[in-house]
């Protein structure tokens, strides 16, 4: 097996896996909704994982972002009658354009991840609050009906699915090029130590601010597309509770800085919340202690731990991303001199 | 005229929901995002007490127990871990998990308790003071406000433990080096922390209502305060409040909520990127 495709295999083992789903699911709707908004979580905590996992940044504004994308894309081709597909374009690219910007102001402010967290979340929030406030454009609490206003994901079950899981297999696809890439040996340095990083001459803020664009990009991408496929958009589908929190958990569920780790974080996230959902408000509690339980006794996530009881049969082959597989940050700064050789 | 005095009393109370993210911030470097469930906690438990029949006094004061506890509580469990950290790693972790534990609590009440709500009717609506027409709940709430201040003032000057915790605020360090029973003032401060967030609890109350879903909202307004008013000053919290209060009443009354709360908002990115230290950091 040449090494381009042995690195691409667990990509491919994913993609391949995901698009017999729905011929496992038999076409209920219901279930393909279901897995649906599994890829649209998995799409967004890839991303937050580059964000957070790889760069520091703790985005507390996923939502905001999709919520750019979705709102963006739904009032171009509505107000301005743009074509869909070049209306999803522009509002992947606005929404990639402020989080660029935000990334680009936290790191020239020399801002912790304190900070900007705290910036991000005033950012969501005033974001909602001006979508709830432009009553006359985005009808408040009210929402839009989205039907006939996107590429036509609402319609079609099948359509939706596999459109999300291009996307995200072309976003896994482009974690594992970039980290099997020199950039992949500076984005580890700089995620252990920004001023050891700024010293051995990577240029810290062009990486965090190009990563927290793309990243920006895919959510507003994934952002638009849900708001096509969900038929219908409001202020509340897209806040913290409902789109930041699910993604710091699958994120935290399936192990951070992994390949697989935002995937497998969702799919399991997704089976938690099927199973708490007819509780009503109790899908809030159990948010919270998941997310409590998780920080404390579970930081390394599935993924690590699977592979950490497989090691030893499989080969380092089936890592996800190479240099970023390690469990703990411990043991990847072991193994990054090395591995960067 | 009407309008800067709800908006004084307004701070007043928002000065007392914020002093405590601001103390315990100084004096533990953690954040804690469930501050604003704790009060919520206090009012349900008020108001639980008075669906009971009980004494209106007697429930207040439990229901400010109630929060300060709730606060102290947080603090052996969740905060413990936290604190055997350091540095943007204590921050971080006490981020996420006062963030779990705020959802979980706001889950709790939402789910527990829908429809308790905590509404303290005053007999009478207004009085004239001064030739103005003045709520008496405003008042009330002022007069709370204040007297609540001027036991705080008055511990942190006058008792050697208060002198502990501002000692703990300047330089930690310094203050276990100088013998400060660190973890002492700490237990105290949190159960402070709650108790005040317990009275202002108390002035929604007064001023309108205060429901079970109420928490997110409280943690965000004393989020904006101590961003603006500097992480580790009570002068400038204070202050903070006092401004940020007037201009609340003031923005409602002539535009309306949403652009309120994004002026206010706005303020605080705006302070995080020109005085990362707050507006009134230097303030003694």
């Amino acid at each position: 097996m040449s090494p381009s495709v042995r690195k691409a295999l667990p990509v491919l083992a994913a993609a391949a896996v995901l698009s017999a789903v729905p011929a496992v699911l038999g076409g209920s709707p219901y279930q393909m909704r279901i897995a649906t908004l599994m890829l649209v979580l998995a799409s967004y905590a890839v991303a937050f994982n580059v964000l957070f996992g790889h760069t520091n940044q703790l985005f507390l504004c996923v939502g905001a972002l999709a919520s750019l994308g979705g709102y963006g894309s739904v009032l171009l081709v509505r107000d301005l009658h743009v074509f869909p597909l070049a209306a999803v374009g522009v509002a992947a690219v606005l929404s990639a354009g402020v989080g660029g910007f935000l990334s680009y102001v936290s790191v020239r402010r020399g801002f912790g991840v304190l900070f900007v967290g705290i910036v991000t979340l005033a950012v969501s929030l005033m974001l909602h609050n001006l979508l709830l406030g432009l009553r006359e454009v985005t009808n408040g609490e009210t929402g839009i009906v989205t039907r006939g206003l996107g590429v036509g994901l609402a319609e079609d079950p099948y359509r939706a699915y596999y459109t999300l899981l291009a996307v995200l297999v072309a976003s896994l696809w482009a974690y594992r090029w970039l980290f099997s890439s020199p950039h992949g040996v500076a984005l580890h340095a700089l995620s252990e130590d920004e001023v050891s990083a700024e010293l051995s001459g990577i240029d810290v803020t062009r990486y965090k601010v190009a990563c927290a664009t793309a990243s920006s990009g895919l959510v507003g991408l994934v952002g638009a597309l849900y708001a096509d496929l969900n038929g219908f958009i409001s202020p509340s589908v897209y806040t913290v509770g409902h789109v930041d929190i699910p993604v710091l958990i699958a994120l935290l569920l399936g192990g951070m800085r992994t390949l697989l780790g935002p995937l497998v974080g969702a799919v399991l996230f997704s089976a938690v919340d099927e199973l708490v959902r007819p509780f009503g408000q109790l899908t809030v509690l159990a948010y919270g202690v998941l997310l409590v339980v998780l920080f404390l006794v579970f930081r390394q996530g599935a993924v690590p731990l699977v592979q950490g009881a497989l090691s030893h049969r499989l080969r380092p082959a089936f890592r996800p991303a190479g240099l970023a597989g390690g469990a703990s940050r411990a043991e990847v700064g072991g193994g990054g001199p090395e591995a960067g050789r | 005229m009407g309008v800067v005095l709800d908006g004084l009393v307004l701070g007043l109370q928002l000065a007392l929901l914020s002093v405590g993210i601001v103390f315990v911030y100084g004096l533990g470097g953690v954040l804690n995002l469930a501050h604003g469930q704790v009060a919520v906690l206090g009012g349900l438990a008020t108001a639980l007490m008075l669906q009971a029949r009980q004494h209106p006094v007697l429930s207040g004061v439990v229901g400010v127990l109630a929060a300060g506890l709730a606060a102290l509580l947080l603090d052996r469990s969740l905060l413990q871990a936290a604190y055997r950290r350091r540095g943007e790693e204590r921050l971080l972790l006490a981020l996420i998990l006062t963030l779990g534990a705020s959802f979980a609590l706001d889950g709790l009440f939402t789910l527990r308790f829908p429809n308790v709500a905590l509404s303290l009717r005053l007999t009478n609506p207004s009085v004239e003071v001064l030739g103005v027409t003045v709520r008496t709940a405003s008042l009330a709430v002022g007069a709370l406000s204040l007297a609540t201040f001027g036991l705080l003032l008055a511990f942190l000057k006058g008792t050697r433990l208060g002198k502990a915790v501002r000692c703990i605020i300047q330089n930690e360090a310094g203050a276990l080096l100088c013998g400060v029973d660190v973890e002492q003032a700490r237990t105290v401060t949190l159960f402070a922390s709650g108790a005040l967030a317990g009275v202002a609890a108390l002035g929604q109350g007064f001023f309108s209502y205060l429901g079970p879903d109420m928490g997110p909202e409280f943690t965000i307004l004393s989020l904006i305060v101590a961003v603006v008013g500097g992480v580790r000053s009570l002068a400038g919290t204070f202050l903070a409040s006092l401004l940020l209060g007037v201009v609340n009443a003031a923005l409602s009354y002539w535009v309306g909520t949403y652009l309120t709360w994004i002026a206010l908002l706005a303020v605080a990115v705006a302070t995080l990127l020109v005085r990362p230290e707050g507006l009134l950091a230097y303030w003694p």
